[in-house]
Formats: C-alpha cells, structure tokens, sequence
C-alpha cells in the first residue's frame, strides 16, 4: 500500500524539479546579455529619469523641482528650433538614403561579373567612424587646401575659391552627400537581403502574368521587403534623429547656429551650460519621440502581419 | 510553315549556360490538345527546355513557335502560356482572389471581368470558400490549386507544369494528379509536364518525351516508350523496377549469357558479337529447368503481398529481378531457372541502341 501511494508523489515531483532546472538553466544562458542590458541601459535610463526631476548642476547640491524641466521644455524656442532642423534634416536625410539605396541594392542584387567588388566598394565608408568621415570631409570641403573648391572652380561653377560651409545651403547639402556617402552602403546591405529573400519563382510568376519592371517593383518586391523596409527606415530615422557628429564637427552648429540639431541642444544644455537635469528631462523627450516614431512606422508597414 | 493544329514546334532548339551546352538541339513537335510529358533523371535539361518555351531562359539558338507563332524573342506574357511552379510560387502578401486575378489586372482587365474569370476558375477548382485566404493560411494542396487556377484565369493556349506535385505528400500527389487529368479532360489545351516521376508521366501523357543530357531519347506514347523503348537508357528509365538489362555474348544464332544459352527469336544477329537481352521483371517466370532458360541463383526475395519481387544473379555476377504475382516462396541461395515469352525480348545492340526483329 505504502508502495502505490508513495509512487505517483515521486513521479510527480521528478517533472517539476526537471522543469525548474530547465528554467534557471535558461535564465543563466540570458543573464550576461540581461546584466549588460541593465547595467548600461534600464540603470542609465533610470538615473536619467532621476536627473530630470531635479535642478542638477555640475558642481554643487541637486535639488527637486518635480516636472520643472519637462514644463520649461515647451516654452523653450531654441528647443523646438532645434527639433524642426532635426526634423528637417532626417526627412532630407531619409529620402536621400533611400533614393540611393534602392538602386544600388538592385544594382548589385544581379549575379554579375564583379559584384563583389561593387558590394564592397558600396560598402566601404560604413566602417569609417561617422567622426573621421565628418573630419574628413571638413578637409575635402577646406577652401585653400580642399579638392571640392577646386573642383567646382575648374568647372566654372564658382569663380573663385568657394568656401562650401559658409552658408547654411551649401554646408547643409555637403553634410547631407556626406551622410549619404557614409550611410548608404549599409541601408544597400540590409534592402539587399530584403531582395535576396524574395524567391525568383515569384518574379518570374509576375513576368508570366504580364507585371512589367515597375509594376514587379511596386506590386511585388516592395510588399514582399516590408519587413526590411521598416528596419532600414527605423534604423535610418532614428540614427537621423540622432545626428550630433556631423554637426559638432564639420559646422560646429553654424552657421548662424541654424544646424544644432536635438542632440546638440541637449549636449549644449549638460555639458556647455551645465544644466544636467534640463538635459536629461530633453533626453527622455527625445526617447519619447524615438519611439513613438518607431511604433508609428512599424504600426504603417504593418510587420506584425502575417506574411 | 506550321501547319494550324500544331500546338507547339520546336526547331533545334539550342542552350548554353556560358560555354556549356545544356540542350542540345532539341526538334520536338506537339499537336494542339497533347498532353505532353517531359521526364529525364535529374539534370536533364527538363525544366530548362520548360522555362525556355515559357521564356524566362533565353534560347541560344533555333525556335519555337505556339500555335503556329514565332515566340522565340517574344516576353512570357505574350506567349500564350501559363506556368505552374514547383514551389507554387503564389504571391504571398495577396489574398487567393488577388492572386487568380493579378494576370488580369495586369493586363487591365475590367474589374467586373476579372472577378467572372476568377469565380469561374475557383469553381472548376473548388476554391469559393479559399477566396479571402492569404496563401499562407492554405495547406499544400489547396495552395496548389490555386496555382493551377492562376494558370486557368490567364485562359492560355498552353499550359505549363514544373514538377506540380513534388512538394506533395504521396496521398495528395495521386488525387491532385487525377485533378490535372480531368482539367485536361475538361478544358482540352495543350499542356506540357515536367517531372522526375514515371507515375505521373505513365498515368498523365498522351505523349511522353524521354530526355537525357540535354537530347531527346525517344518521344512517344507511354505504352510505345514502356514497350518498345529505343535504346537501354529509355528501357531503364521507364518502368519500375527497371528493366533487367543482361550482357550476353553471340554464340552463332544463339546468344550466351553468363554461361545459359537463349535464343534471339526473330532478332537478326548478323554483324554484332555482343549485345544487350532487356526483359522487364513481370515477363520472367521462374520454371523448372527448359532449354534456352537462364540460371539464376536467388540472393534475396521480397514479399509485397500481391506480387513479390526475387533479386537473383546470374554465375558472371549480373543481377536478375523477376516480378511474382503467384508461386512458391523462394530463399536465397535457391537456383532457379528463368523463361519468358519470345516476344517479350527486347535486343540493343552493345552500344545502347534498339535491335529491332
């Protein structure tokens, strides 16, 4: 008797031991990438929350002021200003990326002879840090020792020496090439295992039923890469939104301060005026924006859909 | 000049993927209505001849016409075909309404027609209530009706078929077969049919084409190829199991196989010393000893219920299946002698090729 009472007991604790192992094994796998996760981002994120409420200057006491810094925000002019060229850079940015992009990944999707070296070469200013490119450019763009001011008088587009980053146009369309040189070799990569991933039976089906080129493009592939599309432009949107090197560097803000973009306001206010806790509530505002715009986009190419 | 009825010519019909040469000259010609088959093992050039007459491979050389028009150099969509993919290859992001009319509507069909000529298909294929369903959401063989209704909306002269039925299970596979019998039946086009399967090619064809490396090696009827294939390749390839295909050596009138005398029967000799004897399995009968019967040694035998199969060898080591629909039981090691049916035999001679009586 002692026997058959005590048996199904066993057997049911031995599962439940087995399924509570097999849950801390799992914790234990995801712990490190979790602990990174924490200690560089939920404990910054937190303290940043922390550092807004309160008037927190670099040197002296810290002290609580609520939602002060949240509500100074909106009747702060250069803040908004800031957020319209930031606007207005990514939206520039964006398309341009893009209207590049497309083409190249197309380009190079074909098995043709030397595809490899055109990938790479696409390819290649991606790893180029966004400073030394900005640096780089700065130099390219110099007026007595850079090649574009020679270049466009050896054309006869300007008559003498151009200094290319004296007027808010000209610097703002060579910070954009500039953008575009650096970035678009990586939006070229991820379109193109979008492209990849489209069977050829589907084109050559679409060729039968009489889709031309475009009709392909537009009814077909484009549909098909949704998911990849919203990576792209979330990856590209949000690095655009981000946008602090090119400007810090190449026109320090200028000129007439019309190229501080959201960030550079924030680093302004930490860091130049020392207003840590205005900065930081600026930043969780523009956390805010980042993903607001990140859902909104996922929510238009509807990604959760079923394929 | 193609005369009208000509569903479909093709005229030394050449490709070559780079210096290559993947089919080689075909000549082929099929009668408004066929159903064609193409089969060959793989690598055969099959499905390339396929996508050629489709279009979506570019022909190195000679041409094609369907229904007496030249459509070499013409895109897929003015050909007059349809093509059924493997792979179904349906649009995934589409609903199966949109996916039977996107032909038309590329084409700028009026809506009100477009969606008569999809009501029309998804009834022949019993597709009403699939209509609102994403491919996705449909298993293997209503995916694949709907690409046979895909293929059926375009009302094409020919219809093409790339292994339909590969990604099948086998259940499915036969009752999806006895379908595209009937549609062929009920719509009366010409229809070309790819496959590595002799089932479906016995079952389907009003003409089945046997291809290897790119050349044809016999176009005929399934009974025509099945029965009087014209070299050892088509009498091994057609049939299953294949085609006991024996070296035997001229003796005089009489020729030897690894040490047993047969007959040639109506065969002439005259100007061979070796030859090929092709007897399918279901013509060798096992039969206590006669003269001119093959000595065989059983290795091993298998039981399927209503027939069985013996694998026997032969004393130079060649291997023998005899087909059993009745009769003892054998074990391996059992010696047994083989007759047939004199007109059963096939004869090639030592390169490949037909003897005929």
């Amino acid at each position: 008797m002692t026997i058959t009472t005590a048996s199904p007991l066993a057997s049911i604790a031995r599962p439940r031991r087995r399924a509570s192992m097999r849950q801390w094994t799992g914790i234990l796998y995801v712990a490190p990438a979790m602990a990174l996760v924490i200690v560089f981002f939920v404990v910054p994120l937190i303290f940043t929350v922390w550092m807004s409420l309160h008037n927190w200057p670099l040197i002296g006491q810290p002290s609580w002021i609520g939602l002060g810094n949240y509500t100074r925000m909106f009747s702060d002019a250069r803040f908004f200003s800031a957020l319209g060229f930031t606007a207005y850079y990514t939206v520039i940015a964006t398309i341009a990326i893009f209207a590049l992009a497309f083409p190249l990944a197309l380009f190079v999707e074909r098995q043709r002879t030397g595809v490899g070296f055109y990938r790479t070469v696409f390819f290649m200013p991606v790893v180029v840090g966004l400073a030394t490119a900005s640096l780089l450019w700065v130099w390219l763009a110099n007026v007595d020792a850079g090649v574009f001011s020679s270049i466009l008088r050896w054309f006869g587009i300007t008559g003498r020496a151009a200094n290319i980053l004296a007027t808010f146009d000209s610097a703002f369309a060579l910070i954009i090439v500039m953008v575009v040189w650096k970035i678009v070799g990586f939006t070229m990569i991820i379109l193109l295992t979008g492209l990849q991933a489209i069977p050829a039976d589907l084109t050559e089906a679409a060729r039968i039923d009489g889709a031309n080129a475009w009709q392909r493009f537009t009814k077909l592939t484009l549909p098909l890469m949704r998911r990849t599309l919203a990576l792209a432009f979330i990856l590209s949107i949000t690095g655009s939104v981000l946008a602090f090197d090119q400007f810090y560097i190449m026109t320090s803000g200028g000129p007439q301060n019309r190229m501080i973009s959201v960030v550079y306001y924030i680093f302004n206010q930490s860091f130049v005026s020392f207003q840590l806790g205005y900065g930081s509530a600026l930043s969780i505002a523009l956390l805010g924006i980042l993903v607001t715009l990140s859902v909104v986009q996922l929510r238009l190419l509807r990604v959760g859909d079923e394929r | 000049m193609s005369d009208a009825k000509c569903g479909m010519r093709l005229q030394n019909v050449r490709k070559d993927f780079g210096k290559v040469p993947i089919i080689h000259g075909v000549d082929l010609e099929i009668s408004e209505g066929d159903f064609v088959v193409f089969v060959g093992p793989s690598g055969c050039g099959k499905s390339t001849l396929l996508r050629m007459i489709a279009g979506l491979e570019e022909v190195t050389d000679g041409s094609i016409e369907i229904g007496g028009r030249e459509v070499t150099d013409l895109d897929p969509s003015l050909r007059g075909i349809a093509m059924v993919f493997q792979s179904y290859a349906l649009y995934p992001h589409m609903s199966v309404r949109d996916n039977l009319g996107f032909g038309l509507s590329m084409a700028n069909v009026p809506k009100d027609e477009i969606a008569r000529h999809v009501a029309e298909a998804a009834r022949i294929l019993k597709l009403d209530a699939l209509l609102d369903r994403r491919p996705g959401q449909l298993s293997g063989g209503q995916r694949q009706r709907v690409a046979i209704g895909r293929a059926i909306v375009r009302k094409p002269e020919v219809f093409l078929f790339d292994e339909p039925l590969s990604n099948l299970d086998a259940e499915l596979r036969v009752s999806m077969r006895i379908e595209i019998a009937r549609l062929h039946k009920e719509l009366g086009n010409t229809m070309i049919y790819v496959t590595h399967d002799q089932t479906e090619a016995m079952t389907l064809a009003d003409k089945i084409v046997v291809l290897r490396e790119g050349r044809i090696e016999q176009v005929g009827s399934p009974r025509e190829v099945y029965e009087n294939p014209d070299n050892t390749f088509v009498a091994g390839f057609i049939g299953s199991p294949r085609m006991n295909l024996l070296n035997g050596t001229i003796a005089g009138k009489t020729i030897d196989i690894a040490g047993s005398t047969i007959l040639a029967h109506a065969h002439s000799l005259e100007g061979h010393s070796a030859v090929i004897v092709g007897l399918r399995p279901e013509h060798l009968e096992v039969v206590t000893a006669e003269p001119c019967t093959l000595a065989a040694t059983v290795d091993f035998s298998e039981y399927l219920g209503g027939i069985g199969y013996l694998y026997c060898q032969l004393a130079d080591g060649q291997t023998v299946t005899v087909e059993q629909r009745e009769g003892e039981d054998y074990k391996a090691g059992d010696r047994i002698s083989l007759s047939w049916r004199p007109e059963k035999l096939r004869l090639f001679s030592a390169d490949g090729a037909r003897i005929r009586p």
